[in-house]
């Protein structure tokens, strides 16, 4: 477990491009206007079978913003579960979580995000997105958005979708002449766009994009 | 170019196409009408490999190669092309990106080199001035929020693209006005040459005021159960679908 502390003020970024002992687990405490922004990447090899992880974030002082964007190809036998706790406990925060997964194989993935909003954390502003494709039959994904609100004066929202890929849509590029590995790839391109896009940095990027369509090969 | 002999296939063990027979030579235009439900949606996705449907029997050879054997990718970089009834929308992909995919998978299947970004662009605007589409649409995801017109105009402008030398269209008049037929059609026609060939499949006989076929066949319950020249069309419309199906047998 790893412990931070943002301190007044501060703006951190965060980003886990290989998960491992050492980045998997976080303990976070932001002071009053720190903003923390985090990266994750769940893209390693097979040979890592299984991954747990867990940001454990506190907004101790107002008016912080916390943002986690997160995406996962998880393939072979892996396991890989993604656990979130933002605890809003004082007035004025806000929060932001988009977390997408692609799941091939027969390799299973968790995501719990827990959302909570302290009795006076008024005027905090949540929101939470979970989207997941399974590639195969036997991928399984597990979700679970788990919000505790305590206040009442909030705006919180949250989503969560686990679905295929969409057959017509890959029909639809065959017919056009591109390959079905190709149309899969533009598709799952376009699905994690936003998460990668979070980045800002188009060379790491292109870095992250190269990773996925590896780990996407048939 | 053509040829299909016997063609029955069914969807979800439903017997669709009841033995078709089917002879298309370059050049042609050919209109295939019918009720609904008669197959004529069935006839166009079987013959770009839907994999939806089976064939239970018969042969289609598509310039001589055997059509049924190929996966759909490899039909479309044959030279087969279907114009959708309903193009299909996919968020995030955008236009350009899907399109240089298809043009460079076809070249590459001719053994041509891809296309750089500057030629591609150039032939990208070249084509889109055919169909009058919008340089934003181009811009978007494909088909994104784009209205009926909008989508069988990128249709047409897809076929451009690839330069099939057999298209069909399916039901590209549905849900158009007459200022939106008329710019399919016109963008259909300047396609047309004495290398390729369309099949356009229509319930209406609207359409083939504009594109003006060679043949029309009148499909009903899986079969062609007529053939006859631009005139059949204009008889349907007087007469209709049952006063048709009545000579049947």
């Amino acid at each position: 477990m790893q412990d931070l502390q943002l301190i007044k003020g501060e703006h951190k970024h965060l980003v886990i491009a290989h998960v491992s002992d050492e980045t998997a687990q976080w303990h976070i405490t932001q002071e009053a206007g720190s903003v923390l922004t985090i990266h994750l990447f769940c893209l390693d090899g097979e040979a890592t079978a299984s991954h747990d992880v867990l940001f454990d974030i506190e907004q101790a002082g107002e008016h912080t913003e916390t943002y986690i964007y997160g995406l996962g190809v998880i393939s072979g036998k892996q396991q890989v579960n993604v656990r979130t706790r933002v605890r809003h406990s004082v007035p004025n925060g806000k929060s932001n979580q988009l977390l997408k997964f692609a799941v091939k194989d027969e390799a299973q993935g968790a995501f719990i995000g827990e959302l909570i909003v302290a009795p006076h954390a008024q005027h905090t502003e949540a929101m939470q997105t979970n989207r997941n494709v399974l590639l195969s039959p036997a991928a399984t994904m597990h979700t679970q958005p788990q919000l505790e609100i305590y206040a009442d004066d909030v705006k919180c929202s949250h989503g969560a979708t686990t679905g295929q890929i969409d057959e017509s849509a890959l029909f639809y590029m065959q017919q056009r002449g591109i390959a079905i590995d190709e149309a899969r790839q533009l598709l799952l391109t376009a699905f994690f766009h936003d998460v990668i896009a979070s980045l800002g940095e188009p060379e790491t990027e292109e870095r992250i994009q190269q990773r996925i369509s590896d780990k996407l090969k048939y | 170019m053509l040829e299909i002999r016997n063609l029955h296939a069914s969807i979800a063990g439903k017997e669709i196409l009841k033995g078709i027979n089917l002879h298309i030579a370059a050049g042609e235009t050919h209109a295939i009408m019918g009720p609904n439900g008669a197959g004529k949606s069935t006839l166009s996705a079987v013959l770009a490999g839907n994999p939806a449907y089976t064939v239970t029997e018969g042969e289609v050879l598509f310039n001589g190669k055997d059509l049924l054997s190929m996966p759909p990718e490899i039909r479309a970089r044959e030279g087969l092309f279907l114009s959708f009834q309903y193009p299909v929308e996919i968020p995030g992909v955008s236009m350009t990106n899907f399109m240089r995919a298809a043009v460079n998978a076809k070249r590459e299947h001719q053994g041509l080199p891809a296309l750089n970004a500057g030629e591609f662009l150039k032939l990208m605007r070249a084509k889109r001035a055919l169909v009058e589409l919008d340089n934003k649409l181009a811009g978007r995801s494909v088909n994104e929020g784009f209205s009926g017109g909008e989508k069988k105009r990128n249709e047409i402008f897809q076929m451009a693209m690839l330069e099939p030398c057999l298209s069909i269209l399916d039901e590209t008049d549905s849900g158009l006005d007459i200022d939106a037929l008329r710019i399919v059609a016109e963008g259909v026609n300047k396609l047309h040459n004495s290398h390729n060939a369309t099949i356009v499949i229509t319930h209406y006989q609207r359409l083939l005021d504009y594109i003006v076929p060679d043949y029309v066949h009148i499909l009903a319950d899986g079969q062609i159960i007529r053939t006859g020249g631009k005139e059949l069309a204009l008889e349907l419309e007087e007469s209709g679908y049952a006063g048709l199906t009545a000579h049947k047998g």
